[in-house]
């Protein structure tokens, strides 16, 4: 009897520690940062402000999320890095982007995680007030337990690089409008 | 031996019984009101009918709409639906979470999403997962 409780109890304490082995941390900016495209990208003289919403806090014990200002940093940095743009300005600037991020779907657990992300992008001329260019992306990430042992850490990396890809398609997309 | 055994019942229960959230957001412009018309696609996965639950709900709240395999719908309509259900094992299997977004029925931008999650301890049955996400979207 006495065995049973002591197995019992253990058992307990490790799922408690298995559970709570490691806090939940949120999509980094840095993580998400496209890469330049191979091509050369069609520059715009122009400004361009960066608008983001439809993101998700993280807490602590809960799934990693991506937030609305980590991808509205993700997106400048990525814009800067490509020279898309003369320059990234936090608003009054010649054209607006807009991002609504719109889905990121999540495995609650696995050993290879892929995270499937859509964000809706609309690139508006400020001064006619008119949208040049809306496109809904689609992208997806894979995180194998190679990359990571812990899985809080393996699904941050999918949410990464789910996002990053996003924002790659987003500015290939764009570097192909005339305006 | 007893005090390790309770406390590892409560660390365990507590683990398991995490808080119910739901939550909401909108594109910006993206204005509901003007949508009458719904296509729910169906997750090729699911075989537990949620797209019928969803499109029953949406008909129940005063639209119209069908539901269906096909990604995109036979007749044009201002909405499509799509969604993701997870699902969990806890003396029963139950939906620990389930995700829907309301893209334009013409351009396929998502207009809305709408996300509920409810662990074991504060569950409820598909229908009412549905009728919150439902609810908090259309809020």
């Amino acid at each position: 009897m006495k065995t049973a409780v002591r197995h019992t109890a253990l058992a307990c304490v490790i799922a408690a520690a298995a559970l709570s082995g490691g806090c939940a941390t949120p999509a980094t900016s840095a993580g998400m940062v496209a890469t330049p495209p191979p091509t050369a990208v069609h520059q715009v003289g122009s400004d361009v402000s960066v608008a983001v919403s439809g993101g998700s806090a993280t807490s602590s014990t809960g799934a990693s999320q991506i937030s609305d200002d980590s991808f509205a940093q993700a997106l400048t940095d990525s814009i800067t890095k490509s020279g898309l743009f003369a320059k990234v300005s936090p608003s009054g600037a010649r054209y607006k982007l807009a991002a609504f991020i719109g889905k990121v779907d999540q495995p609650m657990f696995g050993f290879s995680m892929t995270v499937k992300m859509e964000v809706s992008y609309t690139l508006t001329d400020t001064q006619s007030n008119k949208s040049v260019w809306s496109k809904d992306i689609s992208s997806e990430y894979t995180a194998k337990a190679s990359e990571a042992f812990a899985g809080v850490k393996r699904l941050r990396l999918a949410n990464e690089g789910a996002a990053r890809e996003n924002i790659q398609q987003a500015i290939a997309a764009m570097a192909a409008l005339t305006l | 031996m007893n005090r390790l055994l309770r406390l590892g019942i409560a660390l365990a229960t507590l683990m398991l019984s995490a808080c119910a959230t739901n939550n909401a957001s909108r594109a910006p412009d993206a204005n509901l009101t003007k949508l009458k018309t719904f296509y729910v696609v169906r997750v090729p996965a699911d075989e537990r009918g949620i797209e019928k639950l969803i499109a029953a709900r949406l008909n129940s709240m005063g639209y119209q709409s069908t539901s269906g395999d096909a990604p995109t719908p036979a007749a044009p309509v201002d909405a499509v639906v799509t969604y993701q259900d997870r699902w969990m094992w806890d003396i029963t299997m139950y939906m620990i979470k389930l995700d829907i977004q309301i893209h334009d029925g013409t351009s396929g931008a998502i207009l809305a999403k709408g996300e509920v999650m409810r662990p074991s301890l504060q569950r409820k049955s598909p229908e009412g997962m549905v009728e919150e996400t439902l609810g908090v979207i259309f809020k």
